[in-house]
């Protein structure tokens, strides 16, 4: 019952409020979304800030536009948060059981986190003017439901294939009730973040919605398009947006640029204003460049070396001993990533981003905190081996991953000291993927997807129910970890029903991670984010996190937006 | 006759078998779309759900090789190329195509021209003027430009004019923010963004031209009936022209006919370079993420290309050449 929530008015778009310290937790009856008492009030805005402005963001798309706006199939990055909403906004930067209202206006769990239900607020328009109601929300989820294609976070899946578990979605006036048939807390992030709401009326009539284009796609979102080309997507501020006064930018530009070095270059030059990919060199190439650019990557997840569990010298824990306590993390940092990445450690929690969760006093306690080359040695003695009887170790990569081989190279040396020769192995995406879910390496260098807590990384490289045998392609845990204590760990977390008592399983788990050592935390992956201040304010910092920077951030992107305004038009 | 008739059977089997080869090679390669697509979606996104959109869109896993084969050749024959199952997931392969088309033709078709028009040209002066001031640098300078690698150049040229000088436009094939059309501010954008690619392309490609005419040109200065147009008092320029540069150049267009077929596979690195969106650029991402329809077109296309333009070289030289008529 303490988790029920009622979002606040104001609860976190504003640019003067904290998201904190305006939201109120209210308790609730059991099961009920809780009075309206927000109503329709929608989050406190800048009101006084004038439209115009254009932003144009220099991120690598790869390919060129296709022009195609279906938010629930292939084309998330370019349509949700531009064009479509989902219920609410969780930032995985700051607390996450403070959500911001979207499309719902609060929401609460019954007592045992299997009922689901969401106010929808009133009063919202689809871009065509039509009204947006309940109905299409339950559409939506029921959308999924019935085409699998579209349910890419196995929401109507069995909780035991490692889905949600949902079994029934419904509108009812202004309230969504979602039925699962277990705890379902976990994902949550994904039911009310992730998934892109929209419009039944246009979306009944589109036959099967896996391969529909959507051209002129309808949205309730800040944007529209306003023109696509397959060079670039111009967004133009949707005029009948239900947040009053928003989006103050009238125009995003988003061409599709092939590859990293093109659109470094346009940020450099000060052409676009808004990039997301790792720039070698920054600060001569970069920042150097004007008092107006600036950086801010906050870590989300680790890069770590995953050492074969079940086969090769890697099976040997006094070897992944010796490789943990023999890495020198914060020289790897500034070496390889230049300083654009931090160190990770040994528990696999990212810092500062989740330091809630972080077990530090078992970190303390376990050596690992620092490079320790007298223990990395004794554990490398009793595993056989010594500078004079190195052992070979290979270590798989992708090629392209430039930071990555420069790690590595810094790797190699430090694991040289104490006798691990290493030979590090690029292979191509598509062999790399296939090796990694096949558990074809001695230890390989990867960098899983984060989440809103340290839970969802951990449970992916770590639940053994994702690991397959060798050979076969796994969905995680990659390595091939195999500990029951630390899967009854995971299910007690998802069964949680407080943040303490997710923590402590987290924890807990950490103290696997210090003594198994299934996983070699080596650098923290970041959002990559630079922009420039020379018209556009309001950007995402570390004093201000409120949402995830990198504009492939979706649906955070959004908020980017909402909070931007131009200098030069006030 | 005999001779069309056996050039032609030749051309279909060759054809036959490329195509086979293009089928499966890219079948060989290790991963495989489904593979390339979780890795797009950094691993957010459940695996059913992908393969179910992957097969909506035509991918079989499942389905046999063989079978798979000759729904391939009848496909490639009727013109059902399907849908991208890599980076641009879901898009008809043909619209790709088309939208590749013309940006590569283009930029690589016009470079193409410009460089064998100009390389003959300069050669044809350079080997007639042999040692002369034209002859005494410029063969040993092209030797080195011809074998620099054309992405490197293109590199240099990125830092110098559109990093240092900021005088030209380094990616896209135009102005993103332009809507297309005739209007002449996009006109000028199209060519303002061809002039570095297309001048990296003409550095690195103009020297082969001219070392092969200018070598051409000094064999035949030396032939007789050279000597004889030279006893006739015929003028110089006229037996420059006239009678030594045209059988100067033959071996050069065979060479310009094959190269024209090489035009459509674009030119992969310089593409990447410059951010521009043709077809190479296309080959490249089909590749790197498994799309299986999207290669066997294009390289389908790429064949064609090249088999068509290795066959009129054939026709032509024979009707250029009776020696060649007899021996056919």
């Amino acid at each position: 019952m303490r988790r029920t929530k009622l979002l606040a008015a104001g609860a976190a778009i504003g640019l003067a409020v904290t998201v904190a310290g305006c939201s109120s937790t209210q308790h609730v009856g059991s099961g009920s979304g809780g009075s309206n008492a927000s109503g329709n009030t929608v989050p406190a805005l800048s009101a006084n800030l004038k439209t115009g402005g254009t932003v144009t963001i220099a991120n690598e798309s790869g390919a060129t536009w296709n022009c195609q706006f279906n938010p629930l199939t292939t084309n998330q990055q370019e349509a949700a948060g531009f064009i479509y909403e989902s219920l609410l906004y969780i930032n995985p930067l700051q607390d996450t059981s403070t959500p911001t209202p979207l499309l719902a206006t609060s929401y609460a769990w019954n007592s045992s986190d299997t009922q689901l239900t969401f106010d929808v607020r009133s009063g919202v328009k689809w871009s065509d003017g039509t009204a947006f109601s309940a109905q299409d929300v339950a559409y939506t989820f029921n959308l999924l439901k019935a085409n699998s294609s579209l349910d890419t976070f196995a929401l109507w899946s069995a909780p035991s294939s490692g889905g949600a578990g949902l079994t029934s979605v419904s509108a009812s006036g202004d309230k969504v009730t979602m039925d699962f048939s277990a705890n379902a807390s976990v994902f949550f992030y994904d039911v009310a973040n992730m998934v892109p709401i929209v419009p039944e009326h246009i979306w009944k009539s589109v036959g099967n919605p896996t391969n529909y284009t959507d051209t002129k796609p309808v949205g309730t979102g800040p944007f529209t398009v306003g023109s696509c080309t397959a060079n670039n997507i111009k967004y133009t501020a949707n005029p009948t947006y239900w947040m009053p006064n928003e989006p103050h930018v009238q125009t995003v530009n988003y061409p599709a640029y092939l590859s990293n070095d093109p659109a470094n270059n346009d940020l450099a030059s000060g052409k676009a204003n808004w990039g997301g990919q790792y720039i070698p060199n920054i600060n001569s190439f970069y920042l150097a460049k004007s008092s107006n650019f600036h950086i801010w990557s906050p870590p989300v997840s680790n890069v770590s070396l995953i050492p074969n569990m079940q086969q090769g010298p890697t099976a040997n824990l006094n070897v992944r001993q010796a490789i943990a306590y023999a890495l020198d993390r914060a020289q790897i940092a500034a070496i390889g990533e230049q300083g654009e990445e931090t160190a990770a450690n040994q528990t696999g929690v990212v810092t500062p981003t989740f330091s809630a969760y972080l077990n530090s006093s078992a970190l303390a306690a376990s050596g690992y905190s620092s490079q320790n080359l007298t223990k990395a040695t004794a554990a490398l003695k009793d595993a056989g081996y010594s500078t004079s009887h190195p052992l070979s170790l290979t270590i798989k990569t992708v090629t392209g991953y430039t930071d990555w081989d420069a790690d590595l190279q810094v790797v190699k040396q430090e694991l040289a000291g104490i006798g691990i020769n290493v030979t590090v192995l690029d292979e191509a995406d598509n062999t790399f993927t296939s090796d990694l879910q096949n558990g074809n390496f001695q230890a390989i260098m990867y960098g899983p997807p984060g989440g809103p807590t340290p839970y969802y990384e951990l449970h992916l490289m770590l639940d053994s129910t994702n690991s397959q045998a060798i050979g076969s392609a796994a969905q995680g845990d990659y390595g091939r970890y195999k500990n029951a204590a630390v899967d009854q760990l995971f299910g007690d977390y998802a069964s949680a029903t407080s943040q303490s008592a997710q923590e402590d399983a987290i924890k807990q788990i950490e103290t696997y991670m210090i003594n198994d050592v299934p996983l070699i935390p080596v650098v923290q992956a970041v959002d990559w984010f630079q922009y420039s201040t020379a018209d556009l304010q309001g950007w995402p910092s570390a004093s201000n996190p409120y949402a995830q920077p990198a504009p492939w951030n979706y649906p955070d992107l959004e908020m980017v937006l909402l909070h931007l305004y131009s200098t030069s038009a006030q | 006759m005999r001779f069309v008739v056996r050039r032609l059977s030749m051309f279909l089997f060759t054809l036959w078998a490329a195509m086979t080869l293009n089928f499966f090679i890219p079948r060989l390669m290790p991963g495989n779309p489904l593979q390339a697509l979780e890795a797009r979606t950094r691993g957010k996104v459940s695996p059913t759900a992908l393969e179910s959109i992957l097969s909506s869109f035509g991918y079989k896993p499942n389905a046999g090789l063989v079978p798979q084969y000759f729904t391939y050749l009848k496909d490639m024959a009727t013109g059902q190329w399907g849908q991208s199952i890599g980076l641009s997931l879901g898009e008809p392969v043909r619209q790709i195509v088309l939208q590749a088309v013309p940006w590569t033709l283009g930029l690589i078709g016009l470079t193409t021209i410009i460089a064998f028009l100009l390389g003959n040209v300069v050669g044809i002066v350079a080997g007639w003027r042999r040692g002369g001031a034209l002859d005494s640098w410029l063969p040993s300078t092209l030797v080195i430009t011809a074998n620099l690698p054309y992405y490197w150049v293109g590199m240099l040229l990125i830092l110098l004019f559109s990093t240092s000088l900021n005088w030209l436009p380094a990616d896209f094939n135009y102005d993103p923010s332009l809507v297309p059309g005739l209007s002449p501010g996009f006109v000028g954008s199209v060519v303002q963004h061809a002039v570095l690619p297309s001048f990296t392309l003409l550095v690195t490609s103009v020297g082969g031209w001219i070392l092969t005419m200018r070598n051409n040109m000094i064999t035949t200065v030396a032939e007789d009936y050279v000597r004889m147009a030279r006893a006739k008092g015929l003028a110089d320029r006229k037996i420059m022209f006239g009678y030594a540069a045209r059988n100067a150049m033959l071996p050069n267009i065979s060479g310009f006919a094959m190269s024209l077929g090489f035009v459509l596979s674009g030119s992969v690195l310089v593409e990447y370079v410059y951010n521009y969106p043709g077809l190479g650029y296309q080959l490249l991402n089909a590749v790197d993420n498994n799309d299986y329809p999207l290669m066997q077109v294009l390289f389908m296309l790429y064949t064609i290309a090249v088999l068509v333009s290795l066959l009129a070289a054939d026709f032509f030289m024979v009707w250029l050449d009776p020696r060649a008529r007899e021996k056919g």
